[in-house]
């Protein structure tokens, strides 16, 4: 079996545990729609990576890399995609806790007054 | 606490309302309250998430307490506060800090000022006459990087950008209990920023502040260093916020459209 033949499967390996992996923590319900889909997404991704893997040694050939290097460079750069688009999420919830935590401490004052107006 | 209809306090009154942003101040609020109350005016405590009884001492000292359920930081405490107060009609607050470092009498100072100068916003200062305020050398520093900045959007003057005294009124109220930045230091200096550019009239006046009276300080050597990293930040890439700009007709005092 060649290098390339065993990378490729691999990466069908790989990606197929993922898939159930996702499925199953998206059965539990520990991950939204939406980041299981991304996910999910993922997950294809890497199992149709082995099917692509003649193109893979090509592109190496092309930029002058081993097909392994290759797959280690598109591998970190999707990494990097996910944790940013993560961090952009992590964001904008807390600006919403935040405005959800004035809104709250407001209402709550609100109806301290209103009580004390009753009595 | 007073027993009268507080939520309708201070509507159309023009009244002033005193905001005190304040994380875990136990050893001064108190003192701070009482002082902002014997001095006639409005008086509301915004806790930051205090792991401390700072909201019941507040309380009993009479202040109006709002709690936040989590810590939010100073930006986060003063939007609240002026959220309380365009919401129940008051045209001025001042901002004043929960240490003690504040005397009463330099609120009246502010208030004199804004309405004689005709401003929407005046700053305390502990830098425009001499003083023996210990301030630290890098924090000095970030001071003066600050005001530098701060010039080159207007011609507003400042020598403490970052001074945590001061008072603001309709419109340019409104506009921060809406737009207002979170975030430390974004309070006070990008508030200004964004203020100076915007065309809203912004002045200092003289205050003698007392050290610490007490508690822990919030902000020490790596908060200079932020505010320095954030000013670097705000010149590189500009403002995380904007205002509307001062309506060209506005009489500052009197509530803004919306």
């Amino acid at each position: 079996m060649s290098t390339t033949a065993k990378q490729a499967l691999v990466l069908a390996v790989g990606g197929l545990v993922i898939l159930l992996f996702i499925l199953r923590l998206a059965r539990r319900r520990l991950l939204t729609t939406r980041y299981a889909l991304g996910w999910l997404g993922v997950g294809l991704l890497i199992a149709m990576a082995a099917a692509l893997m003649p193109f893979v040694g090509r592109l190496g050939r092309l930029a002058n890399m081993t097909p392994t290097a290759v797959l280690l460079t598109i591998s970190s750069v999707l990494l990097l995609a996910i944790t940013v688009q993560l961090s952009i999420s992590v964001s904008q919830l807390q600006e919403r806790l935040r405005t959800t935590a004035e809104a709250h401490a407001l209402l709550a004052r609100r109806l301290e007054e209103l009580e004390q107006r009753d009595h | 606490m007073t027993t009268e209809p507080a939520g309708t306090r201070g509507v159309d009154t023009g009244e002033v309302l005193v905001v005190v942003p304040a994380y875990n101040e136990r050893a001064c609020i108190a003192a701070v309250v009482t002082e902002v109350l014997a001095a006639g005016h409005d008086c509301l405590v915004v806790d930051d998430g205090s792991t401390d009884d700072t909201a019941a001492l507040a309380r009993a000292a009479g202040a109006r307490v709002v709690c936040l359920p989590i810590n939010l930081g100073v930006g986060g405490a003063l939007r609240t506060g002026f959220r309380y107060a365009a919401d129940h009609g008051y045209r001025t607050v001042v901002q004043v800090d929960a240490d003690g470092q504040h005397p009463a009498a330099a609120i009246e100072a502010l208030l004199h000022d804004l309405h004689r100068r005709n401003l929407d916003m005046v700053v305390g200062s502990r830098f425009l006459q001499p003083s023996d305020y210990p301030v630290s050398r890098s924090r000095r520093a970030a001071i003066a990087l600050l005001a530098r900045v701060i010039a080159t959007a207007g011609d507003t003057r400042m020598t403490d950008p970052t001074s945590g005294l001061r008072a603001i009124r309709t419109p340019l109220l409104d506009a921060l209990a809406h737009d207002f930045p979170h975030h430390y230091l974004g309070d006070t200096f990008e508030a200004l920023l964004v203020a100076t550019r915007r065309g809203y009239r912004i002045g200092e006046v003289p205050v003698v502040m007392r050290p610490r009276q007490g508690g822990q300080p919030s902000a020490g050597h790596y908060a200079s260093f932020q505010a320095m990293v954030r000013a670097c930040t705000v010149l590189l890439t500009g403002t995380s916020f904007d205002l509307p700009p001062r309506p060209a007709d506005a009489q500052p005092g009197t509530p803004g459209p919306g």
